[in-house]
């Protein structure tokens, strides 16, 4: 049954292993710029925040921005474009694939694309920075990573399912995913809200993904609570992209 | 000989536009089958709705056989699609472009490696397997597009418009090739070159707003239109006096008086000579046959106004 998916995900990745190197250099240099400038630039300003190093704090934050910020941009880009621009869904759709493999198949790419550029930021900050961690709390982390990069996939195949502009997909990224991901706690930690905002702040999937991918990779500390919460929201989100693709395909 | 397409009432809503209005048609196995129809006539949505991307609102669909509505897989294994859009991967070289829809096929690696050789081969690509799309010419991709549609060895080929934008060459190199396997699958064309339909299509249907207006040979067609053969006459003068002798005249189908010339419709080549008898002594400079073109049934049922 997932032939048709495999097909498709093989293609994307051959695509990404052809740009690699030109992608990573994009990919690296904005969460790094973020780092040098906030984690070590400011670290003389800024404290322990929760017990950690500044530059300590954000750092996990950082690697999980990177994989699902590119989990979302893949998954978005590539279904408009082969939707818009070069209506190869059009032809995947005439061949004996189900609309839901193909769904599948750009959630999986959306997906790979988040996990290698996540690994290779988190590579480079730790080449380069004096951020450390044990390898066991690696695997805690990864909890939070592939949960948190499908969540992100899913919800780029549904822009890109839904948008017919451009634009307007650069108006979601800027309006919602910029703001889920710099509210939940990836610069400051959540007891800066006002106490009543708090709750509304930690119901936010992006929280749990960010709060919980901390803690597993600076302290080991698991939160099966969030990794939960992140998972349960991923498997929703899946869901709901294949019914909308489904929706919009039948149109 | 049974039909590889058949509808009954198709019928495909928008709101409240009526894209495809009760549309019934039967289509032979093995032949090629020729849509016309103006700008927003309903070709597109039929070609949607046989290859199974659209669903219709009401009526029925079969190719091959299989019901467009429960065997959509099915369909789709059977059909090869020439969409109006190229539709090829650009990041994709021309062989990878195949070998992706051979495995959306479900083909394994050493039954489409071959197949893969022998079409590039055919449609003089092979040279070329290894650049993009983008460095194509535009009658190189609509070759490799045709070559995508053909690879997992279809029943039934649907090609929407598949010369629209090639040059002179590269239309007759398409036009070839698809004469050539002509026979060997149901060929199911829509085109607005109607040169192309006349020059490929055994049957050939025009439909206008949703309908079916009209259903024939090249021959059948031209013949529902001029009721018979039309000749133009050229007189040395009086061509007004000559062409009221004609009108009068039982087997004259039609006239029309242009300066010195008359354009007579007749019902059947034979009424030539009582034609000739009734001009006796007038001066007659020219008689030539007026072929009626695929053009002329064409625009005499859809009318001339262009459409948006």
């Amino acid at each position: 049954m997932f032939k048709g998916a495999f097909a498709i995900w093989r293609r994307d990745m051959l695509v990404l292993r052809r740009s690699i190197l030109s992608e990573m250099v994009a990919v690296v240099a904005y969460p790094l710029t973020i780092y040098l400038a906030f984690g070590i630039g400011m670290k003389g300003y800024i404290g322990l925040v929760d017990g950690v190093p500044y530059s300590l704090f954000i750092a996990p934050g950082l690697i999980t921005m990177t994989a699902i910020n590119a989990a979302y941009s893949e998954s978005t880009w590539s279904l408009w474009f082969h939707r818009k621009v070069q209506f190869t869904i059009e032809s995947y759709r005439v061949t004996p694939i189900s609309v839901s493999e193909i769904v599948i198949a750009k959630i999986l790419s959306g997906f790979s694309h988040g996990l290698v550029k996540g690994l290779a930021v988190g590579l480079v900050i730790f080449a380069i920075t004096p951020f450390r961690f044990s390898p066991v709390h690696l695997l805690a982390y990864l909890a939070f990573l592939i949960p948190g990069s499908a969540l992100f996939s899913c919800a780029g195949v549904i822009c890109g399912t839904v948008l017919d502009k451009p634009e307007t997909i650069g108006r979601v990224e800027a309006i919602f995913i910029m703001p889920l991901i710099f509210m939940s706690g990836l610069f400051f930690p959540l007891s800066s809200y006002p106490a009543n905002v708090v709750p509304w702040i930690r119901a936010l999937p992006t929280t749990a993904l960010f709060e919980g991918a901390r803690h597993a990779l600076v302290s080991g500390v698991f939160s099966m609570n969030s990794a939960l919460q992140v998972a349960f929201t991923a498997v929703l989100a899946f869901g709901l992209s294949v019914w909308i693709f489904r929706l919009k395909t039948s149109e | 000989m049974p039909a590889a397409i058949t509808t009954h009432s198709l019928t495909k809503r928008y709101g409240d536009l009526t894209a495809l209005d009760s549309f019934d048609l039967e289509v032979a196995q093995g032949s090629i089958f020729g849509l016309l129809g103006p700008n927003g006539a309903g070709k597109t949505t039929l070609i949607r709705v046989l290859t199974t991307l659209m669903r219709q609102t009401s009526g029925e669909a079969f190719v091959d056989g299989l019901d467009t509505r429960s065997s959509g897989r099915e369909i789709r294994r059977l059909i090869g699609v020439v969409p109006q859009e190229n539709s090829l991967d650009r990041y994709l070289t021309a062989r990878e472009n195949l070998e992706l829809h051979a495995r959306l096929h479900g083909m394994e690696p050493r039954q489409y490696r071959k197949r893969i050789d022998e079409l590039l081969e055919l449609m003089g690509l092979a040279s070329r397997q290894k650049d993009f799309p983008d460095t194509y010419s535009g009658g190189m991709q609509r070759r490799l597009v045709v070559t995508r549609a053909l690879l997992h060895e279809p029943r039934v080929l649907f090609l929407d418009e598949p010369t629209t934008g090639l040059d002179p060459q590269s239309r007759r190199a398409v036009w070839d090739y698809i004469k050539s396997i002509g026979g060997s699958m149901t060929i199911f064309l829509t085109t607005h070159y109607l040169e192309e339909a006349e020059q490929l299509c055994d049957r050939i249907a025009i439909m206008d707003h949703g309908k079916l207006i009209a259903l024939g040979s090249t021959q059948e067609l031209k013949d529902r239109l001029a009721g018979g053969t039309f000749y133009l006459i050229e007189f040395g003068g009086d061509a007004e006096r000559y062409g009221a002798v004609l009108r009068d005249m039982a087997c004259v189908r039609g006239i029309e008086v242009h300066g010195n010339s008359v354009c007579v419709g007749l019902e059947s080549w034979e009424c030539l000579s009582e034609v000739i008898t009734a001009l006796n002594g007038a001066p007659v400079r020219r008689i030539a046959l007026r072929e009626q073109t695929l053009e002329d049934v064409f625009l005499s049922l859809t009318g001339e106004k262009v459409r948006e």
